[in-house]
């Protein structure tokens, strides 16, 4: 871990022991929030441009950024006021490595140019584009790939039935509609992290909290939003007249099974982000979802579907949830005055990003009046530096959000 | 299924696969095999997928082309397989001194990927198929380069080959000749996944299945024919004996050999056959390595250059020669933000 120093300007250790900065013993440690980026650590460390990531956004960020500081002769300008800095000799950090040994500093040194940007190259308010594909695998009812940035998902949904009678405590005859999905519980997703997506998730260990957080969100999600409307999933039968009808009753019809949905989201490729990239792909796998035909059998008392393609229903999905999730940057801490913090909101946050940032904000929107309008979910933990303002700005960017992905989700 | 405590669970009641009624004037053809004995599947094999693992293959073959029945249940299922590889590593601190590279591989089906849904717990054939691609990079990685490390093999298969042909209306029946198949695709997977992590192997191992057939119950070729490369959907109940074959070409060595049924007499033949596909593969695995390293070394020439050079990186790399792209295509391109 490396220290940050609080060195004053007067105090700048000479420029051959720049490294000796890092390690002096009185330099204190900061816990990730308590990021301060000293004018003496950052003008005593020329790292050059040398390295420069291949995408070519990447290349502008690296060449905006360190101009300042390639020189040591330019003059830093960061909160406090100026400082001259020497000019440094001998060690040079590359950008890779400046971002792996202080990774705050970095990303803080990125966000406090004139023209903020991110070390990814996008701007702080820039999502990335979604890719969505589905249909591809051939056992499952439905099932999308989407692909944001570098974050893959996988999503298939498979369809088995529920017997009514199995069922061991029914739901009474009075209970709405609109809670027997989740009484029953016939929604199962799941979101897989464990599949050696990135080197933090490695098989062979039971779910982690977040990985189980991230299936229960999506859960919560669809239960809240109505997703699924039950009778989609419900196989009827309507029994036949019998002798002990009243004659002015007509038939009656019963829901003799119940569809559910197994959605297993698998993740391929993680660089932050899991949750939108995981309700996407759920989406997305339910929409192409094709249900068989299927019907109560009453002489071998079974549920029987037919095979033939052109007898399968879709389910009806038509105001569709979009998520957009935010993570915050910032240098507050707990022992600095609250007024002095300073925060930037960073829209689809990626792996880098998501390390050194502990507050994020989940904001889902549906549709109201055909355009982007009502907010379905928000969610916010970690920190306090988000405030009312802040947060209607991210309303109004996933608002913007889900305009884009309605160009995806039904053209794609 | 036992319920699992830490993931959402089915719901009390137990749920069943959907059971399909039999159409009686829609009679399908089941599928049979029009390319030759010695003939291959078209593969697709592409490295660099998962960028933040130290190295990942992505494997398919994609399916041969549909006939149009108008049915649900798939003619032929596709292979498709998704290998990161993690490491070298340093081991934990607690772990005892190991000379050699600790090489552990996961194989793991992805609940979708075969015809009944498989639960998130690993089982018994996922372990054995474990074991047995273990055996065969054992053999082909130089293990005492990396003293105290180790290193992780994670196999995700997304769709799994199937045992027999299921659209007929009657049950896919076992024997388990499509996880032939599938072992020989995660040996061929995680051979160009460990080349992409820069990992020290003495060749490429390439996986090979062969199969001995016999007439059945459906007529065509004479008793004992070896066919490379079987799919089982095209030889339903057809197949006495297959075998897998781990190969290093340039070396002649086979590091994994793996038999199941009785083969009779064609026990030399069977393994020469197998050894013929392995080498068949090995073809397209030195392709789609060839592309991955070319792509790497373009990107490390961008890095070298200044801020100021215009030449952009190669976001999309070509497919992997002559054959066709596989369904998940747009998972693999590394677009530019």
């Amino acid at each position: 871990m490396i220290f940050i120093s609080h060195v004053s300007a007067e105090e700048q250790p000479c420029s051959s022991q720049a490294l000796q900065t890092l390690y002096d013993p009185k330099i204190w440690v900061t816990n990730q929030s308590g990021m301060d980026l000293s004018e003496a650590a950052l003008g005593n460390l020329r790292f050059t441009v040398a390295t420069v990531w291949v995408k070519s956004k990447r290349r502008q960020a690296a060449a905006a950024f360190p101009q300042k500081l390639v020189d040591g002769r330019q003059t830093v300008h960061t909160k406090g006021g100026k400082y001259n800095a020497h000019a440094p000799t001998g060690l040079a950090f590359s950008r890779e490595t400046f971002a792996k040994l202080t990774p705050g500093p970095f990303l803080q040194a990125h966000l406090q140019q004139p023209e903020p940007i991110r070390p990814n190259g996008r701007s702080l308010h820039a999502f990335r584009t979604p890719t969505i594909h589905t249909g591809s695998l051939s056992h499952s009812n439905g099932s999308a790939v989407v692909r944001l940035g570098d974050t893959a998902v996988v999503c298939g949904v498979r369809a088995e039935i529920l017997l009514a009678a199995d069922i061991p405590h029914p739901p009474s005859e009075d209970t709405s509609e609109d809670d027997l999905v989740e009484r029953l519980g016939l929604l199962v997703p799941n979101v897989e992290l464990s599949t050696g997506c990135s080197p933090d998730h490695l098989p062979g260990n039971p779910p982690s909290t977040s990985a189980q957080a991230l299936s229960y969100r999506v859960l919560s999600l669809m239960h809240t939003s109505n997703l699924i409307r039950p009778g989609d999933l419900s196989i009827q039968y309507m029994e036949p007249a019998s002798d002990d009808d009243l004659p002015d009753e007509g038939p009656k019809t019963v829901t003799k099974a119940f569809w559910t949905l197994y959605i297993d989201v698998l993740c391929i490729a993680l660089d932050g982000n899991p949750f939108d990239a995981a309700w996407a792909a759920v989406i997305s796998a339910l929409k192409s979802t094709r249900l068989p035909r299927a019907w109560w059998d009453p002489d071998r008392e079974m549920v029987l579907c037919s095979p033939l393609a052109n007898e399968t229903h879709g389910l009806r999905l038509d105001d569709i949830p979009v998520a957009s999730t935010f993570d915050v940057f910032s240098t507050g801490s707990a022992l600095k005055q609250r007024s002095e913090a300073e925060s930037w909101v960073l829209a689809d946050p990626d792996g880098f990003e998501e390390g050194v940032c502990t507050e994020t904000a989940t904001v889902v929107v549906r549709s109201e009046d055909g355009d982007a309008g009502g907010i379905t979910r928000l969610e916010k933990s970690g920190g306090g530096a988000i405030g009312k303002a802040a947060m209607g700005r991210c309303v109004h960017m996933a608002q913007q959000r889900w305009r884009e992905w309605q160009g995806v989700l039904h053209g794609g | 299924m036992q319920s699992d405590r830490r993931r959402l669970n089915p719901p009390p009641g137990g749920t069943a696969p959907p059971v399909f009624a039999t159409v009686p004037d829609a009679k399908p053809q089941r599928p049979t095999r029009t390319r030759k004995p010695d003939e291959h599947r078209k593969l697709f094999l592409r490295t660099g997928i998962v960028p933040s693992a130290s190295g990942s293959a992505y494997y398919e073959i994609p399916p041969q082309q549909q006939q149009q029945t108008g049915l649900l249940v798939p003619q032929r299922s596709s292979l498709k397989i998704t290998c990161t590889v993690h490491g070298p590593r340093p081991l934990p601190r607690n772990a005892a001194f190991s000379p050699n590279l600790l090489l552990s591989a996961h194989v793991k089906f992805a609940p979708f990927a075969t015809h009944n849904r498989r639960g998130y717990v690993r089982d018994a054939s996922e372990r054995d198929l474990g074991a047995h691609l273990e055996t065969a990079l054992r053999g082909v990685v130089i293990g005492e380069r990396f003293p105290k490390s180790g290193c992780e093999v994670v196999l995700t298969i997304l769709d799994g080959e199937e045992d027999g042909w299921g659209a007929g209306g009657t049950e896919v029946k076992g024997g388990g000749w499509g996880i032939m198949t599938v072992l020989a695709g995660c040996i061929t997977a995680a051979s160009a996944a460990l080349v992409d992590a820069g990992i020290d192997c003495v060749d490429l191992i390439s996986g090979g299945v062969a199969a001995v057939k016999y007439a059945g119950r459906h007529g065509g070729q004479e008793d004992g024919v070896v066919v490379l490369d079987p799919a089982p959907s095209e030889h339903d109940g057809e197949i006495m004996a297959a075998c897998v074959v781990g190969y290093l070409q340039s070396r002649d060595e086979v590091t994994e050999m793996w038999m199941k049924g009785d083969a009779g007499t064609q026990v030399q033949t069977l393994i020469d056959e197998a050894v013929k596909a392995a080498s068949l593969v090995r073809a397209v695995l030195a392709e789609a390595v060839k592309d991955g390293v070319q792509a790497k070394v373009g990107e490390a020439e961008d890095e070298a250059a200044m801020a100021g050079s215009a030449k952009e990186g190669k976001g999309k790399r070509r497919c992997s020669g002559i054959y066709e792209a596989g369904h998940l295509d747009d998972l693999l391109v590394r677009t530019p933000f």
